[in-house]
C-alpha cells in the first residue's frame, strides 16, 4: 500500500516537472498548433486523388457532327480541360510521351458509319505512367461513351448507373456519397498529428536531458526508471487530448464532418493509442546517443507509420508482407478504429479488436524501454 | 581558387563523414526502405475484397451470378442472410462492399424488358475512398461481362437489345497494366534524393557550427567557394552512389528498370543532387542546433510528400497550391525523372524542366556561398 502511494507521488512529481517544462516550450506548442492548420488546408483543399484539368488529345479522322458531339461530351464531364486537336497519330503519342497530354483519344473514320452497323469503337491511349488517374480516366470516359446517345431515336439511358438492356444496377456509396477523398484524409486526420506530437516531443525528452545533464539528476533521486517514464509521458496525454478534440471539432466545422458514432468511444479509443505512441517516442530517445539522432530516429517511424497505416494510401491494396509490416504501427489500428467511429457511426464492441492491438503494442514499447534505460543505469 | 587547397578539404570532408557510422548507415538505409516501401504501396488492382452478399431470390440464375462474381479472385462472397446483417457488417467494416439481388430475381431476368430490366442493388463503403471508386470499376465490369454472357446465351432475353452508345477500347501507353510501382519508384528517387541530402547537409554543418569547427575552417585560407564545393562534392558523389544502388534494387527486387537511358538518369539525378545540397546549406544556416535543423529538414518533407507531385498528381490541386508546387525543385526532378523512367524521354523532351533545375541551383548555390561566407 505505501509502495503504491510511492510510487503514484513519485510519477506526480516528475510529471510536475514535465509539465512546467512543456509550459515553455514555445517551438513544441508552435508546432502543435500549426500542424492541425497546415493538415487541414492539404487535407481539406488542396489533395484529391480525383482527376480534375486533365490535359488531351483527340485525333478526329471522322469530323462529323456525330464525332464533335462524342467529344463535346466528354470535354463536358468536367475532369477535362478543353482538349488538343492534333493532325496524326505519331503527334498524338508524342504528346504522351512528353507529358502534355494524359489521354489520347482517336476517332475512326467510319465512326458515323459504324454507329449505323454494328456498334461504333473509338480507341483510347492512356499515359501508364500516372496508373491511378489514368485508371479512373478510363473508368470515366468508358462510362461517358457508353451512355453516348448514337442515334437520335435511340432510347437515351438516363442514369448512367445502368447497364444497357438486361441488368440495373442502383449503386450507393455509404458514410461518403460523392466519394471524395477529403473525408478520406480528414477522418484520419487525428491519427497523424497524434502520431506527430507524440513521437517528436518524447524523442527528444530523454536524450535532450542526457545532454544538458538534468539526467543525471533525475538518475539521482529515488526513482525507479519506470516512474520516469510514466511521470514524462503524463503531460503529453493531457496534450494529446486537446489535439484530438481540435482535430475532430475542426473539420466538423470547417467541413460539417463530425463524428458519427459516441465521443466517448472515440476517447476511450484514444488512450491505448497516445500511450502506445508515446511510449515509442520515449523508446525513440533511450536508444539514441544525440537529440539529432533521435529526431532522425523519430522521423523513420513517423514517416513509415503515415505509408503503411493507411491514413494515405488504403492498406487494403498493398501486397501480403508490406501490409503485415503495417501492423507495428499503432497509427494502422488507430486509423482502422477512427474511420470506424467517425465516418460510419460503430460502437464499441465495433472496435475490440484495434483497441487490443493498441494496448497490446503500448505494451511492448513500455517494456523495451524499460530494458533500454536499466541497461544505461548500470 | 586553388587545387590544393580544394584537395585538402575533400579529403577533411570524405573523412569526417565516413567517421560516422550513424551517416553511412542511414545513406544505405533510408534509400533502401523507402524504395521498398513507396514501391509498394499504391496498387490499382482489387484482389480478394470481402463482398457481403444478401441473395434474397436463391435461385440457380443469382447463385450463378454470385459465384461468376467471387470466381476471378477479386471479391471474396460471405453470405448473408439478412439484409440488416450485411448493413451491419458494412458498418462494422467486415466487408467493403455489398450485393444485394432482389427476391425474384430470376423471375425479374426472364421477363426483363429493356425498358424495366431487373434491379441489383450495389453498396460500397465510401470511407475507403480510392478502395470503393476502383471496386466500383470492377463491379460494373463484371456484371457487365455477365451480362453480355447470358445475351449471348440467349437464355431469356432473347433479342439482343439494339447497340448504341460507344465502345471504348482503351490502352495504356508505357505501363500497360497500369501498375502502380513505376510511378511510385521514378517519384522516390525524387522523395530520398531531396529529403535525405537536405537532412545530412543541415546536420552536418551544424555540428560542425555547435562544436567550432567551422569557424576553424573560415579563417584557413581556403576561400567560402572553396569550402562550398568540399562540402557538395564528397556528398553528392555519395548520392550519385546513391541513385545506381537505388536503380540496381529498384530493377532486382521490383522489377523496375528505367525504359529511358540509365546513364541520362544518373547524370540528372547527380545534378538535381548538387541542386538539394544547396537547399541543405541553406536550412543549415538558418538553424541554431543539430536538433533544429532536423526538424526543418522534417517540416519541408510535408510539402515535399504531399505537394510535389510525388503521392497526389498536381493537376488536381486548386490554382494557388499548383503555383506553390510549381516552386519547389523537386516536383521538377520528379516529373523529369518519371519521364525517363517510365516515357522514356531523352534529352530534349525535359529540357525546359532541367532548364528550371538549373535556375533554382543558381540561385540556391548563391545564397549558401553568402551563408557561409558571412555566418560564424
Amino acid at each position: 500500500m505505501e509502495t503504491a502511494r510511492n510510487f503514484w507521488s513519485n510519477v506526480g512529481a516528475v510529471a510536475y516537472k514535465e509539465a512546467s517544462v512543456l509550459r515553455h516550450d514555445k517551438a513544441l506548442i508552435g508546432m502543435v498548433l500549426a500542424q492541425p492548420i497546415m493538415m487541414l488546408l492539404l487535407f481539406g483543399f488542396a489533395l484529391s486523388n480525383k482527376p480534375a484539368n486533365v490535359p488531351w488529345a483527340v485525333l478526329d479522322r471522322s469530323q462529323t457532327a456525330l464525332s464533335r458531339r462524342f467529344v463535346e461530351a466528354i470535354r463536358t464531364s468536367g475532369y477535362f480541360l478543353p482538349p488538343h486537336a492534333v493532325g496524326s497519330y505519331g503527334e498524338g503519342r508524342e504528346q504522351l510521351k512528353t507529358g502534355r497530354a494524359l489521354a489520347f483519344l482517336v476517332v475512326p473514320a467510319g465512326f458515323r458509319r459504324d454507329t449505323e452497323r454494328d456498334g461504333a469503337h473509338v480507341q483510347l491511349l492512356l499515359d501508364g505512367s500516372d496508373p491511378l488517374s489514368s485508371a479512373r480516366i478510363e473508368a470515366y470516359v468508358g462510362q461517358i461513351a457508353a451512355a453516348f446517345a448514337t442515334r437520335p431515336d435511340a432510347p437515351r439511358i438516363v442514369s448512367p448507373a445502368s447497364l444497357p438492356g438486361a441488368l440495373a444496377v442502383r449503386q450507393r456509396f455509404w458514410f461518403n456519397p460523392t466519394l471524395n477523398d477529403r473525408t478520406f484524409f480528414l477522418t484520419a486526420m487525428a491519427g497523424m498529428l497524434l502520431t506527430n506530437l507524440c513521437l517528436s516531443a518524447m524523442a527528444l525528452g530523454l536524450v535532450g536531458e542526457r545532454e544538458t545533464g538534468t539526467y543525471e539528476q533525475t538518475l539521482a533521486l529515488p526513482i525507479t526508471p519506470i516512474e520516469i517514464v510514466l511521470g514524462k509521458i503524463i503531460p503529453y496525454v493531457g496534450m494529446s487530448y486537446v489535439l484530438l478534440v481540435v482535430a475532430t471539432v475542426a473539420p466538423g466545422l470547417l467541413f460539417g464532418l463530425w463524428p458519427r458514432g459516441s465521443w466517448i468511444v472515440l476517447l476511450l479509443v484514444s488512450l491505448p493509442f497516445v500511450l502506445g505512441s508515446l511510449s515509442a517516442g520515449v523508446f525513440v530517445s533511450a536508444v539514441s546517443h544525440t537529440s539529432a539522432q533521435a529526431v532522425f530516429i523519430a522521423v523513420f517511424f513517423i514517416l513509415p507509420s503515415f505509408v503503411l497505416s493507411g491514413v494515405l494510401f488504403p492498406y487494403e491494396f498493398m501486397p501480403d508482407g508490406v501490409r503485415q509490416v503495417g501492423m507495428v504501427f499503432p497509427l494502422r489500428w488507430y486509423q482502422i478504429a477512427l474511420r470506424r467511429i467517425v465516418q460510419r457511426g460503430a460502437g464499441f464492441t465495433d472496435v475490440i479488436g484495434p483497441t487490443l492491438a493498441l494496448v497490446a503494442l503500448f505494451g511492448v514499447f513500455l517494456l523495451a524501454t524499460r530494458s533500454r534505460i536499466r541497461a544505461r543505469l548500470g | 581558387m586553388s587545387w590544393q587547397r580544394l584537395r585538402s578539404l575533400l579529403r577533411r570532408e570524405v573523412l569526417a563523414t565516413f567517421r560516422d557510422p550513424f551517416t553511412v548507415t542511414i545513406l544505405i538505409a533510408v534509400p533502401l526502405v523507402a524504395l521498398l516501401m513507396f514501391g509498394f504501396v499504391l496498387a490499382t488492382d482489387v484482389r480478394h475484397l470481402p463482398l457481403g452478399v444478401h441473395d434474397a431470390d436463391g435461385s440457380v440464375v443469382s447463385r450463378r451470378l454470385v459465384a461468376e462474381l467471387a470466381a476471378n479472385q477479386t471479391f471474396d462472397a460471405r453470405p448473408y442472410a439478412t439484409r440488416a446483417g450485411l448493413d451491419r457488417a458494412l458498418v462494422s467494416g467486415e466487408i467493403a462492399a455489398a450485393l444485394v439481388l432482389p427476391p425474384r430475381f430470376a423471375r425479374a431476368r426472364r421477363g426483363g424488358t429493356p425498358d424495366d430490366p431487373p434491379e441489383v442493388q450495389v453498396l460500397y463503403d465510401g470511407g475507403e475512398t480510392a478502395l470503393a471508386g476502383n471496386a466500383e470499376g470492377f463491379m460494373r465490369a463484371q456484371l457487365a461481362a455477365a451480362v453480355r454472357e447470358w445475351l449471348a446465351a440467349g437464355d431469356g432475353t432473347d433479342r439482343a437489345p439494339p447497340p448504341t452508345g460507344v465502345t471504348v477500347v482503351s490502352r495504356a501507353l508505357f505501363n500497360p497494366r497500369l501498375d502502380g510501382k513505376p510511378f511510385m519508384v521514378a517519384g522516390t528517387f525524387g522523395f530520398v534524393l531531396s529529403f535525405l541530402t537536405v537532412l545530412i547537409t543541415a546536420v552536418t554543418i551544424v555540428n560542425e557550427r555547435v562544436t567550432g569547427t567551422f569557424e576553424q575552417l573560415q579563417v584557413t585560407p581556403a576561400t567560402g567557394f572553396e569550402i562550398l564545393l568540399a562540402k557538395i562534392l564528397p556528398l553528392g558523389a555519395m548520392f550519385a552512389v546513391d541513385v545506381v544502388i537505388m536503380v540496381v534494387v529498384a530493377g532486382v527486387v521490383l522489377q523496375v528498370w528505367p525504359a529511358g537511358s540509365i546513364v541520362f538518369f544518373v547524370a540528372v539525378s547527380a545534378f538535381y543532387v548538387l541542386v538539394s545540397l544547396a537547399l541543405g546549406l541553406v536550412v543549415s544556416a538558418t538553424s541554431a542546433t543539430a536538433a533544429e535543423a532536423v526538424q526543418k529538414s522534417v517540416l519541408f518533407s510535408v510539402p515535399l510528400v504531399q505537394l510535389s507531385g510525388f503521392a497526389f498528381p498536381i493537376r488536381n490541386m486548386p490554382l494557388v497550391v499548383r503555383w506553390i508546387a510549381e516552386a519547389f525543385p523537386a516536383t521538377h526532378y520528379i516529373r523529369v525523372s518519371r519521364a525517363i523512367y517510365i516515357r522514356a524521354a531523352g534529352p530534349t523532351e525535359v529540357v525546359s524542366e532541367l532548364a528550371l533545375l538549373g535556375l533554382f541551383g543558381v540561385l540556391l548555390m548563391a545564397y549558401a556561398l553568402r551563408s557561409i561566407e558571412t555566418r560564424a
